[in-house]
């Protein structure tokens, strides 16, 4: 298997190529390091605003006929505003490449932000706000980010209403010129196609976008609040959410957290689903899994019973994370390696899927990395490796969240329909 | 017993019934395996409504060779990735691994689809779909779809939802479960699956081996087409935030020859960089708003949908009104279609990359076409959709009669322009 190029254009962007022979398709993927976190405080909701309005027109394009020009292509793509970054996918047949990254650098490069746009996305934003109240899950994801990460890295996306409300089209455009630049640009490509003629099409199309000087590799700071809290929502189930803090994904020690996860949630025999689920009956949905923001590392439970066991899932919980230390097998391990290595071979068939590989490896260590590498680290972990991963890094202190009509040891919501609209 | 080759695919049927289809790709270093059960929802009596997803969950948990701790053990031990899922008309389970494991994998699935039903666990069980049941209620889409379906196939047992209903989950009994799992889960209502880089002589033997003695019901698939309700049903939920609304059309089954037509249309009314996103999304009206072509192996259905605030309904209704009235009295723009068609094209080569989405492809194939189809001639169905196969599909099915409204949400009533 062919190696990844990886290099520093001219003009400023961080690329990496993986030629995939005999590919058809080609995956590109812009990560601009500008995301929630760059948002000025007062602008909250500012980066997704960004996101959603710098497609809606160029100066050679209405919004309309730039999507039928990715259409025309028949380009498979999308946006998303994360923690750090605001992420540009895209698939295309491997002869549309060019066209592709050229479509891309017309509205990143001349976005007229159209006012009508604005004010519609900034209309459907604060409906998107209210429209979250819907989604149980995405609701407690938010409450439990803001106190697992602080008032910076646990911003949402959607941002708040005031904020939304304040934003202008000069808010919109500074940041756009501010934090869209090709310094601020990683971008990966796999599939069928040379390191060289992406390397030249970048070059063209992003020449003399903004400064060329790298920035935005630095790590935002997490602010962590320990502790319970519980939000009244008449609910069905009630969702518990639990958090404390682990490794960032360039840690020594992070292939093991990986596998310590694969032992709590890595599959069906994961301990939390053998106890919790196919034991206890307690959950449909349970599962652990982490977050690594850059130079940080969250470890996360989760799961949604009805209220009345809610006290004996959340003990249930912490008990299997404590019995990991007690009790654990040679056998349950290598069932976590062999899960974790497989999917390099499983999901990684899909071209796109080894684009987000390349992509991460650029972000968090900023060169590619070799499959060899990364299964020879995870083959690495030994019993001891977990153990004493677990006394370094314990569940405490923690932060737990709960989001249903009772809190934890508590009663419940007597008045379901004052509890109704609890805004997050 | 037949065996032979269709291109790419070597199809082969056992004794008892059981079909198989195996599509070698030797590019990939994986394989995925599916047992494909023609049973669902809507192959269940009203009274037992749920036991073909509750049974599908007892698949895991215990063979004549395997405790439930053993199947799963087993599953992750070859590093699997592994479910089940069951709609109206199908259940299925699969595994992709490494292509070295398929013939563990295959055995395994095997041996789950001989399950014992143990007692021991059958209560257990059924207090995991009851919390399902629950999760499902906090999800407005999921409240929604299900309203819809049991207005829209009211009488028919397309109507009621595909995890049950608490009562009738509650009252199933494991006798019901085990006649319902000896009618429908016969080798003669089967297939199995294989895509991947795999040697289809090793896997038929294998499938001889684990599934040859498998005994034949000689079940018939008694199937009736439901005739879709006109009328309106609102559903007063008012802990949601959103009022969701949805016209419901009749349209054509995934076995119809104009089934891609029919995804095409959708697709231009109401899919990416459509003219719902555009004429609705993008003017403000609502967040969402969508087409989606509903389609089983008799019947299909046309649905345009939104969610919005709730005084904002009337709204969202007229606006996609006007969008349904539009498409059927305009012929679309040949640039549209050819949009849809090029989205559908790159769709179909990223899918084609992986045993598993090629799995589900032929999956759909065998359901609906009796046959599976190479990417070749999938690509040429998405050829033949046209200005004029659009057109003519909207004048056999208009979207701007008479359909049904679906509205849940804190409205108590929605108001229905003339």
């Amino acid at each position: 298997m062919r190696q990844a190029v990886h290099d520093i254009l001219p003009c400023g962007v961080e690329y990496g190529v993986l030629p995939l022979p005999r590919r058809h398709v080609v995956a590109l993927q812009i990560r601009l390091l500008a995301g929630v976190c760059s948002e000025p405080d007062d602008r909250l909701g500012l980066a997704r605003l960004l996101a959603e309005t710098i497609d809606k027109g160029t100066q050679r394009r209405t919004g309309r006929e730039l999507s039928d020009a990715f259409d025309a292509i028949g380009a498979s793509h999308g946006c998303g505003v994360g923690r750090e970054t605001t992420t540009l996918t895209c698939t295309v047949l491997a002869e549309h490449f060019e066209e592709a990254i050229a479509l891309h650098a017309e509205f990143l490069r001349t976005p007229t932000f159209p006012d009508d746009a604005i004010e519609v996305n900034i209309e459907l934003a604060k409906q998107e706000l209210i429209a979250l109240e819907d989604d149980a899950s995405g609701v407690a994801d938010k409450l439990i980010s803001r106190r697992a990460y602080g008032p910076v890295l646990g911003r949402h996306s959607l941002g708040e209403a005031e904020a939304l409300e304040r934003t202008t089209r000069e808010d919109i455009e500074g940041y756009w010129r501010e934090m869209f630049t090709a310094g601020r640009m990683l971008v990966s490509v796999a599939g069928g196609i040379e390191p060289a003629r992406v390397a030249g099409c970048l070059q063209e199309h992003f020449e003399g976008f903004g400064l060329a000087e790298a920035a935005g590799r630095e790590a935002f700071a997490v602010e962590f609040t320990p502790g319970r809290t519980h939000h009244n929502k008449d609910l069905e189930q009630e969702h518990i959410g639990i958090c404390w803090r682990g490794v960032d994904a360039t840690h020594d020690d992070f292939a093991v957290q990986q596998v310590v996860l694969g032992i709590l949630s890595g599959g069906m025999s994961g301990r939390l689903f053998t106890e919790l689920r196919e034991k206890l009956a307690l959950v449909y949905w349970v599962n652990a899994w982490q977050e690594t923001p850059r130079g940080s590392g969250m470890l996360f439970l989760g799961a949604s019973t009805t209220p009345q066991r809610c006290d004996q899932t959340y003990a249930a919980l912490l008990r299997e994370v404590d019995r990991l230390a007690e009790d654990i097998e040679q056998s349950e391990l290598d069932r976590a390696v062999t899960g974790l290595l497989s999917v390099l071979e499983t999901r990684g068939e899909s071209t796109r899927s080894r684009c987000g590989e390349l992509a991460g490896d650029l972000f968090f260590f900023g060169r590619p990395r070799s499959e060899e590498e990364k299964i020879a680290r995870i083959r690495a972990v030994v019993i001891d490796d977990i153990l004493r991963y677990l006394a370094t890094y314990p569940r405490e202190p923690q932060c737990v969240l709960t989001l249903g009509p009772r809190a934890l040891g508590g009663e419940s919501v007597a008045d379901r329909s004052e509890a109704k609209r609890t805004p997050a | 017993m037949n065996e032979g080759a269709n291109g790419p695919y070597t199809l082969h049927t056992l004794e008892n019934g059981l079909r198989i289809v195996i599509e070698r790709m030797p590019d990939v270093r994986s394989a995925a395996v599916g047992f494909l059960v023609r049973t669902g929802a809507r192959d269940e009596e009203a009274s037992e409504a749920g036991v073909s997803h509750f049974l599908e969950h007892m698949m895991f948990k215990g063979t004549p060779r395997r405790t439930w701790r053993e199947i799963t053990i087993d599953f992750d031990r070859m590093g699997s990735t592994y479910n089940a899922y069951t709609s109206e008309d199908r259940t299925m389970f699969y595994g992709w691994v490494p292509k070295a494991a398929i013939g563990r994998q295959l055995e395994l699935l095997a041996d789950m689809l001989r399950s014992t039903l143990p007692a021991g666990e059958f209560d257990t069980e059924k207090n995991v779909i009851l919390e399902e049941i629950a999760m499902a209620k906090d999800n407005l889409e999921h409240v929604a779809f299900d309203f819809l379906q049991e207005k829209v196939f009211a009488g028919h047992p397309l109507a009621w939802p595909i995890l049950g209903y608490e009562e009738t989950v509650s009252a199933l009994t494991r006798d019901t479960m085990m006649a319902y799992f000896e009618r429908r889960y016969a080798p003669d209502n089967l297939y199995l699956v294989v895509a991947g880089n795999v040697d289809p002589k090793a896997i038929i033997g294998l499938a001889e081996e684990q599934c040859g003695s498998w005994k034949a019901s000689g079940t018939a698939c008694d199937r009736v087409p439901p005739t879709l309700r006109v009328g309106k049903d609102v559903e007063h939920v008012d802990r949601f935030q959103q009022q969701f609304v949805a016209l419901t059309f009749p349209s054509v089954s995934a076995c119809d020859a104009r089934a891609e037509t029919a995804d095409a249309a959708a697709s231009i009314l109401g899919g990416e960089n459509s003219r719902l996103f555009w004429n609705i999304v993008q003017q403000g009206i609502a967040p969402r708003a969508g087409a989606y072509h509903l389609d089983y192996t008799d019947c299909g259905a046309m649905l345009l949908y939104g969610a919005c605030q709730p005084e904002s309904t009337e709204m969202l209704l007229d606006a996609i009104r006007s969008e349904a009235d539009r498409i059927c009295r305009e012929p679309v723009q040949a640039d549209e279609v050819a949009r849809v068609k090029n989205r559908r094209r790159t769709s179909l080569a990223i899918e084609g990359e992986t045993p598993y989405y090629r799995l589900t492809q032929l999956m759909d194939d065998l359901e609906y076409l009796g046959a599976p189809r190479t990417v070749e001639q999938m690509l040429a169905d998405v050829e033949a959709v046209s200005v004029d196969s659009i057109h003519a599909y909207f004048a056999s099915f208009p979207v701007n009669v008479a359909g049904h409204l679906t509205c849940v949400g804190p409205r108590t009533e929605v108001e229905v322009a003339k």
